[in-house]
């Protein structure tokens, strides 16, 4: 512990040298700006960027680069939150409560609670990082195809528990999604499906494209044509800050989504976009109001903002105790090492304690940095929603083609957003949910790939996911929760038609009239 | 009418464009294109790359990342783009794969691979067998005897189906006549974690990734691909030694589009000799771990040829997978 | 009676069983071996039924004929306006790409003043390529003459 502690104190005389701080200072301004274009996340952010840390020092490079990750997950959630459009796959489900806050002028306190939950769950997350990364790191590894499979599989019984209206329809748009999921090149075979011969479909559909055009242009789409411009509540002086009432609600949500989250985070691969969907859901059903949801409940901001930030960080666990490149993430950062010639591996701590130690200090530093850089900016951030809708919208959707083209260079994906926006305009006139959708194009690929993966460890053996003890008990805890739902719904007996939500569809959002 | 004459002006400029820049080469920014994203062996050589030619020949050069299905779209645009020098290509192993895979599958071709010529090769690092330290087996020879006795029950991780690193791991059980169970992962980066957290056996991947995890004793290093042991592990055999006759390495080179005028070709051959040679370059290459095994053009030509033969037996030889598992 | 939940889940069905039919290029594996189009006819066949499901029993949602479509012209300008932006991106450039979007959105649709239109463009336009290309060096495409 006094070690930890001596080290730590060496961290910070790293982090904050001048010219080290400077660097984070620099990252998490470059960060929050890249992070306004609709689509280009952390990992965008970071890749698109970490050419220009070439030529720096070690230390420094990674410093600046842990503040354009953190910078651009908090400037994730500011488009997310005033424009509906998703900065990442993960802040989807802010979109939702957060763009129903702003409808209802409660703006500035959902940025504000963005940013606090970020910054709790950002300092706590490096503070377990920090003690904990050693042994959670050989627990992460255990996550074999099996275990994966079936953490998926939980991440989708989640959904159940998500939607706001009907369970059924959830589930459909879900299969959807996970349906979208499959185009591109089968990574067990080899075969190319669905992609009637374009090359740029052979890794797949983004997210990123799919996100910000169910979301974002389907939100222009709708709102740009009525007769008479959106109502926004003009927010006022005295509506930045969160009530009283509000940060007391925030407070659990915020706690329950930084533990989930790291939880997920540490789990090797891409899971961690599933924290805040199932951090969503988790807040649904403790809530004593779970109507609120989706017409802008606070809670709905608090847990996902703060469960995708700590797992992000749980990201690193595996990177840092183990060099291992366990997550896109983590795989650019070591990139970025190798570049300044320090080799990643188990012994990265003991052989570059500086490097290590600054690290983990700048991720304190940097979530400092950008409360304090975020927290005025609630202010100015609030003030673009007095911009006209007519000149504002088409400033967003050149945002929109400039974020998605940006993080490929693709325009295959300006096309998936355009269709991803029709298709999510005629959804929501028809009263279905889009996040699910979402959802379902993250998991596909892991899901399926897990999926075969362990059938092919097994050779065709379904026992395997039975007789890995990790794996068991989340198929276990699935099975729970799935029977628990439907206890529920039978217990509720004649209201079945209600609780599959069809015969009275609750009206999923504000704008229809 | 002005603007409407001023605009046809500008029009009959393009097509003079091409022509002048023959005279005087380069004159504006060239573009290389690393098909794979920030941070692959392919960008992070192709970056060191540029740097120094830009020293060399005055003039902006920048590193594009064109990604996508296993770098077919990257190195399918530089073959499809106009061969007047600006345009060109780093380009790894898998680039002799793809048009193979495609003849398997009976697709339009990406690209073929006459559509593209190689300029230099850079680096050609031997991928290295590596198991988990827990297995009993201590060389290769432990190893075949044990697949042998239990075919199809030792399992290896790869970066991804017809992938570098599985062509290598195909090569091996081919020549060593034994069945192991192949996983595709999404990368090379995940099938390492897979045989560290136990979950594969092994995996076949290039020394600069496996030396820490060696060292760290989590993995044990059976024999390597190249012709030559790799220097950083003298003790490692090779493939050769042991008496399979394979050979195969990691490499990446820099290509043109078939097209691409002589004299631009031997100045682009110039500037890349003149590349190795730089320190700057030296040393970002060797804070990579990353030997330089630099080749001119006509060399590179023959060494390609002859690899691209090897990968499409490769190819060929696991066919198409229609029930994967077996 | 035709309920936008009849029609909404008649187009799952119809979606789900192009989907089959497009499957069977693929091969299927089997249980124990799973191929290509295993997964994918899985999921058709779960949407099958989920959309049947949603049709037989979403007789009581609101009609369909009930819905309007009042901001549906503007909507297809605006998806004009993005399609023209996919098509002309990689061609006419960023900044030239952007300023034709705008004009063509806040002037033509919007009917907004020429002063504002082109202040606004030319801003937004250039002002976003210079942070974004120039400063933050997000690689953006330049047209001919290097615009």
């Amino acid at each position: 512990m006094l070690e930890t502690l001596q080290n730590l104190y060496l961290g910070f005389t790293v982090a904050l040298s001048p010219a080290v701080f400077l660097y984070a200072v620099i990252g998490c301004i470059i960060g929050t700006l890249v992070g306004v274009l609709p689509g280009v996340g952390p990992l965008a952010g970071i890749s698109l960027l970490l050419p220009a840390s070439f030529g720096m020092d070690a230390t420094s490079a990674i410093v600046l680069l842990a503040g354009i990750y953190y910078g651009a997950m908090y400037g994730g959630s500011t488009t997310s939150i005033l424009m509906r459009i998703p900065g990442e796959a993960a802040s989807v489900m802010t979109c939702i409560d957060g763009y129903a806050m702003t409808r209802n002028g409660r703006a500035g306190p959902a940025l504000a609670i963005a940013a606090v939950g970020s910054y709790i769950a950002g300092t706590v997350s490096v503070v377990a990082l920090m003690l904990l990364a050693p042994p959670l790191a050989n627990f992460a590894l255990r996550f074999g195809p099996p275990e994966y499979c079936a953490l998926l599989l939980l991440g989708l019984l989640a959904l159940a528990y998500m939607s706001g209206g009907s369970i059924l329809k959830a589930l459909a748009m879900a299969t959807l999604g996970l349906l979208f999921g499959m185009i591109g090149i089968d990574p067990m075979t080899g075969f190319f499906r669905f992609a009637y011969g374009v090359v740029e479909l052979g890794d797949g559909i983004g997210v990123v494209p799919v996100a910000v055009g169910l979301f974002g242009l389907s939100e222009i789409l709708l709102t740009a044509g009525e007769e008479a411009p959106p109502e926004v509540k003009k927010p006022r002086l005295a509506d930045l800050l969160p009530s009283r009432q509000e940060w007391r609600d925030s407070v659990w949500p915020i706690g329950r989504g930084t533990v989930l989250g790291f939880l997920i985070g540490i789990v090797p691969g891409s899971a961690h976009i599933i924290s805040s969907f199932v951090s969503y859901a988790v807040e649904r059903r403790v809530s004593k109001h779970p109507e609120r949801f989706g017409h802008g409940a606070i809670e709905g901001v608090a847990g996902p903002e703060s469960a995708n930030n700590s797992a992000t960080s749980g990201a690193f666990v595996p990177m840092l105790a183990l060099g291992v490149p366990s997550g896109p993430i983590p795989a650019v950062m070591l990139a970025a090492l190798m570049v300044h010639g320090i080799s990643p591996g188990p012994l990265l701590i003991q052989q570059q304690p500086q490097l290590f130690w600054g690290f983990i200090a700048s991720m304190y530093v940097g979530n400092i940095v950008l409360l304090i850089l975020n927290l005025p900016l609630v202010g100015v951030f609030v003030n673009i929603l007095r911009v006209p809708y007519p000149y504002l919208y088409p400033a967003i959707l050149i945002f929109c083609v400039l974020g998605v083209y940006a993080v490929n260079g693709s325009v295959v994906d300006v096309w998936i957003m355009i269709a991803m926006g029709a298709l999510g305009y005629i959804l929501r006139k028809l009263d279905f949910e889009t996040a699910p959708i979402v959802l379902g194009v993250v998991l596909a690929p892991m899901l399926e790939m897990s999926f075969r993966q362990s059938l092919a460890m097994s050779s065709g053996d379904y026992t395997i996911f039975l007789s890995r003890p990790i794996a068991t008990a989340m198929l276990a805890a699935g099975a729970c929760l799935l029977l628990l739902s439907m206890l529920s719904l039978l217990r509720r007996g004649a209201g079945w038609r209600s609780a599959l939500g069809l015969a009275n569809v609750e009206k999923e959002d504000t704008h229809e009239t | 009418m002005r603007r409407r004459l001023a605009l046809a002006l500008m029009l009959c400029c393009i097509p003079v464009a091409p022509v002048l820049a023959q005279e005087k080469f380069p004159d504006r920014p060239i573009t290389i294109v690393a098909p794979f994203p920030p941070g692959g062996v392919a960008d992070l050589t192709a970056r060191p790359v540029a740097a120094a030619m830009e020293k060399i020949l005055k003039n902006p050069v920048v590193v594009v990342n064109k990604t996508g299905a296993a770098g077919a779209v990257g190195m399918s645009f530089v073959a499809n783009s106009k061969p007047d020098g600006y345009t060109l290509l780093m380009a790894l192993s898998s680039i002799s794969i793809i048009p193979e895979a495609d003849k398997l599958f009976d697709r339009k071709p990406a690209y073929t691979v006459d559509q593209l010529v190689p300029l230099a090769l850079f680096s050609a690092d031997p991928t290295i067998l590596a198991v988990g330290a827990n297995h009993p087996w201590k060389n290769v020879r432990d190893l075949v005897a044990d697949a042998k006795k239990r075919p199809g029950a030792i399992s290896y991780s790869s970066s991804g189906i017809y992938g570098t690193l599985h062509m290598a791991m195909e090569m091996f059980s081919h020549a060593a006549g034994i069945k192991l169970n192949h996983v595709p992962y999404g990368g090379a980066g995940p099938a390492l974690t897979a045989v560290l957290g136990g979950h594969q056996d092994m995996l076949a991947s290039g020394p600069a990734v496996l030396i820490p995890h060696i060292k760290a004793g989590k993995l044990r290093a059976l024999a390597g691909w190249g012709a030559k042991r790799v220097a950083a592990m003298p003790d490692v055999p090779t493939f050769k030694e042991l008496g399979y006759d394979i050979e195969f390495y990691i490499w990446a080179g820099a290509f043109a589009p078939k097209g691409t005028p002589e004299a631009i070709m031997k100045k682009l051959r110039e500037t890349m000799k003149q590349v190795v040679q730089e320190p700057e370059f030296k040393d970002a290459m060797a804070k990579l771990e990353t030997p330089i095994a630099y080749m001119d053009a006509p060399d590179f030509q023959k060494f390609y040829e002859r690899d691209g033969k090897m990968l499409a037996e490769a190819t060929r030889r696991i066919g198409r997978i229609e029930e994967p598992g077996k | 009676m035709a309920t936008k939940d009849r029609i909404a889940g008649a187009a799952l069905v119809l979606f789900a069983l192009f989907v089959l039919s497009e499957s069977r290029a693929l091969p299927l594996g089997t249980v124990r071996q799973p191929g290509p189009s295993f997964v994918p006819v899985l999921l058709a066949a779960l949407l099958l039924a989920f959309g049947a499901l949603i049709a037989a029993i979403g007789g009581r949602s609101e009609r369909f004929r009930s819905l309007r479509w009042r901001e549906l012209p503007h909507g297809i300008a605006i998806l004009g306006a993005c399609a023209f932006s996919a098509l002309a991106l990689e061609r006419l450039g960023y900044r030239i790409t952007v300023l034709i979007v705008l004009f063509f959105l806040i002037k033509i649709v919007e009917k907004k003043a020429w002063l504002a239109t082109t202040l606004v463009a030319l801003a937004l336009s250039f002002g976003s390529f210079y942070l974004f290309y120039t400063l933050l060096r997000v690689p953006l495409p330049l047209g001919p003459w290097g615009i």
